[in-house]
């Protein structure tokens, strides 16, 4: 396969595309498959040839498939993106003609792979040359890509067997890399909705449906809906392939804290599997109470959480490390009726900047409106009066 | 050649401020921290056309696509002439002494282009409509020095009225001809400036004349095309911390422009201004308005109108979780202590009290109780009341000190 002539290579794209043989004409136009490094087939000037061989559009598909392996074999993203584009571009006229038939998925699931990765690489390339905007490229690959999803979303005659919809997980996913990747977080939620009116939602592979959650467990995370978040972050990471353990470790990143916001603190063993011992501090610190360790961990560790996104979130965290500390304070002092100078001084210890009594006040004040502490404060007597009963309700049960 | 170049979707491209492709599709939600503007909606909106095909051709063409304005006054002379027939010449625009008359005459040193909705088979492009960006920046400062901050006898919604339509259409100018690089900074800079001090002066004015939302929209599309110039361009940029806070404490609570923020440089993010905004915004999500409050104390006055519109949120967050935790029957909170902590004086705090249902006894003591604090009625909390923390900043501050920085 990998030495075969240009004549064998378009008579077997030729067969797969009269057979429907979907997979097959997929690898024939992937650059996971082999051929891509045949100098054979890379070739600057292949119309002609595809011509002959081909029915409009695929000889042009085709062709633009054989310039853009010999751009990349020259290393020329920017020029393997150009071909790429034209790929899609052809794919979909022919993609659109399949009227009820979805056997052209696989191909479609190849070149829009390969696209946005070739988008990615271009755009590395022109901004090592100075040229370019960042984001530029990824976001003229979106739009593809967006095409294509309309195509799909669209597909509303087919029956469910042979319906294009079939692809749209895979290009919200695809979408999905590329916002994050841009920054576009808000241009999820047309995705998001499309995927959850289809009746197909729970139907696709396994592995997109992780992928997907993962993708829609971070949006909600950063819109600061933690509940569904854990929900959508949790299917991810049960529903992970063993043998994915970096996919596992991405969505641990994110899941983390919103468990541990919730009150579930990871195990050191969790932590140690997947090599995230930068939370390892963070999870004692807050157990703990232990303000000044927490922020000692987070700024040990600013550099890795600020790339992952998720520095503001593990911030969050000192609520409930404030809980746990005011909660050292009571059991030593074992009253209901707990003077605020207790927890200034706890406060003190944990060399919190300039606090005084009124800001504890502030402090105690919001945790019982949150209902981590039952009870209330009198101004005149100066003190925090808590429930004779379970005064500091435990966190899973609050949020 | 020139028009048709100009409304293909694509070319937009080229300009600093990149538009994503589904935005059209998906209305940003209100109060995104990012907003496309207007103008450049319609535009999208009018040109269906496939876009890469479209791409493809600009690319062909190359640079000389870009349109160039060669315009030296402030004001193109065929609109001069056309709004003096028309008779629509604003009166900061007429030649002295001709105000009164039936068809008053235009002063060309004194005319400003006017913002222009785009429409279907209007060309924008002609380069003697356009403004080269050095005679944009004398429009700013025209627009700051002789209008905004000049002693007049007009009520400064009026002279607001003017500013914001010719600031518009200054940044028409830029995104048609795509100025980029520290021009278009030192144009950003003044006008993110000037729309900020006003969504703190002009807080509480009829609708009609100042409308809160528009003036926000615009200031989100400057304030993010700016610092996306500082994110690309080369600098130097003095300015960046000053405009990186307040990009901050405008948007206070919004997990985008904290992001943004922990995503600058360290050198940059350290900064003292930088971290009194990040401490300020931690103590937002922390829901603590006692250290907020005191923490804003130390802002600049400028920084101050871009924190001003959370003043409200702040301290109905602190009648909130107090009422929630000195609620107990024979409690007593005293009232000066609560104007201390909300930064307001006694009646103003006994009036805000009222306002949410918190009770103020005669002996000046606040009774809070849970069950009787109620959100007010839309419409009946005046923010302007309110505004004594920021208005104190101002001293002898004047306009042009404000808007051009020395604030």
């Amino acid at each position: 396969m990998a030495h075969i002539t240009i004549n064998q290579y378009l008579q077997q794209v030729n067969e797969a595309i009269e057979n429907h043989e979907g997979s097959f004409c997929a690898e024939l136009l992937s650059f996971k498959h082999p051929h891509v490094a045949n100098p054979r087939l890379q070739l600057s000037s292949p119309e002609e040839k595809c011509q002959q061989v081909l029915e409009p559009p695929y000889d042009e598909m085709v062709a633009a498939h054989l310039r853009c392996t010999h751009a990349v074999a020259n290393h020329d993203f920017v020029e393997a993106y150009k071909f790429q584009t034209l790929v899609v571009q052809s794919f979909l006229r022919a993609f659109q003609s399949h009227k009820e038939e979805n056997w052209a998925l696989p191909v479609m699931f190849a070149v829009t792979l390969d696209l946005r990765i070739f988008a990615n690489n271009a755009e590395q390339q022109l901004l090592k040359k100075g040229k370019g905007q960042p984001g530029e490229m990824l976001e003229k690959a979106a739009e593809q890509l967006m095409s294509c999803f309309r195509v799909c979303a669209s597909d509303n005659r087919a029956g469910t067997e042979d319906s294009k919809k079939w692809g749209m997980m895979f290009l919200s996913n695809q979408l999905f890399k590329i916002y994050f990747k841009i920054n576009k977080l808000h241009l999820c939620k047309p995705l998001i909705r499309a995927i959850d009116s289809s009746n197909l939602k729970n139907d696709y592979s396994q592995a997109q449906k992780v992928t997907y959650k993962y993708y829609v467990g971070r949006k909600a995370m950063f819109d600061s809906d933690f509940k569904p978040a854990e929900e959508f972050l949790s299917y991810a990471f049960d529903h992970c392939h063993r043998s994915s353990q970096k996919n596992k470790r991405m969505i641990l990143i994110y899941l983390l804290p919103v468990k541990m916001l919730l009150g579930h603190m990871p195990t050191h063993q969790l932590l140690r599997k997947y090599d995230l011992m930068q939370f390892a501090d963070v999870t004692k610190a807050v157990s703990e109470g232990n303000l000044l360790l927490l922020n000692e961990a987070l700024s040990k560790h600013e550099t890795f959480f600020i790339r992952c996104g998720i520095f503001l979130i593990l911030e969050k965290l000192k609520i409930i490390t404030y809980r746990n500390l005011f909660k050292k304070v009571y059991l030593l002092l074992r009253t209901h009726q707990l003077p605020l100078d207790a927890f200034l001084v706890a406060l003190r210890m944990m060399q919190v900047e300039d606090v005084d009594i009124d800001e504890v006040q502030c402090i105690l004040a919001n945790l019982i409106y949150m209902s981590h502490i039952k009870g209330y404060i009198s101004h005149q007597h100066q003190k925090l009066v808590v429930s004779k009963q379970n005064p500091f309700p435990p966190l899973s049960s609050v949020s | 050649m020139t028009s048709s170049v100009f409304k293909g979707p694509m070319n937009r491209r080229r300009a600093p401020r990149r538009i994503s492709h589904s935005q059209r599709r998906d209305a940003p939600t209100r109060g995104e921290w990012r907003q496309r503007t207007q103008e450049q909606r319609q535009r999208h909106d009018k040109a269906p056309v496939d876009e890469v095909e479209e791409g493809e051709r600009c690319e062909q063409l190359g640079k000389e696509t870009v349109p160039r304005g060669s315009c030296r006054t402030m004001c193109p002379a065929r609109e001069l002439r056309d709004r003096e027939a028309q008779n629509r010449l604003h009166r900061f625009e007429m030649l002295a002494g001709t105000e009164r008359d039936r068809r008053p005459k235009g002063d060309p040193l004194h005319a400003v282009k006017e913002y222009s909705r785009p429409a279907a088979g209007k060309d924008s492009t002609h380069s003697s409509d356009l403004r080269p960006p050095a005679v944009l920046l004398k429009t700013v400062c025209y627009l700051i020095d002789d209008i905004a901050a000049s002693p007049s006898q007009h009520p400064w919604t009026e002279i607001y009225g003017f500013v914001f339509d010719r600031l518009r259409g200054v940044k028409q100018d830029m995104i048609i001809q795509r100025v980029s690089g520290l021009n278009c900074v030192a144009i950003l800079e003044p006008t993110v400036r000037f729309l900020i001090y006003a969504s703190y002066r002009l807080c509480g004015e009829p609708l009609r004349l100042y409308d809160p939302r528009i003036n926000e929209t615009h200031l989100q599309e400057n304030l993010s095309w700016l610092l996306d110039c500082y994110a690309t361009g080369e600098g130097p940029y003095p300015n960046q911390e000053e405009f990186q806070a307040l990009g901050l404490l405008y948007n206070l609570g919004s997990t985008r422009a904290a992001q943004h923020i922990m995503e600058l440089p360290e050198r940059l993010r350290s900064t003292p201004t930088i971290r009194l905004a990040l401490s300020i915004n931690q103590a937002f999500l922390e829901r603590n308005p006692v250290r907020l409050l005191r923490l804003a104390q130390r802002l600049s006055f400028l920084q101050g109108c871009a924190l001003h519109r959370h003043l409200v949120t702040c301290r109905r967050d602190l009648l909130l979780i107090f009422s929630h935790a000195y609620s107990s029957r024979n409690c007593r909170f005293p009232l000066d202590r609560l104007a201390q902590l909300l930064s307001l004086d006694m009646s103003l705090t006994a009036q805000l009290c009222q306002a949410y249902g918190v009770d103020v006894n005669q002996d000046n003591q606040v009774v809070f109780s849970k069950a009787a604090f109620t959100e007010y009625e839309q419409g009946k909390l005046h923010c302007k009341l309110y505004h004594s923390l920021v208005a104190e900043k101002q001293r002898d501050l004047t306009i042009g000190n404000i808007v051009h920085g020395c604030a």
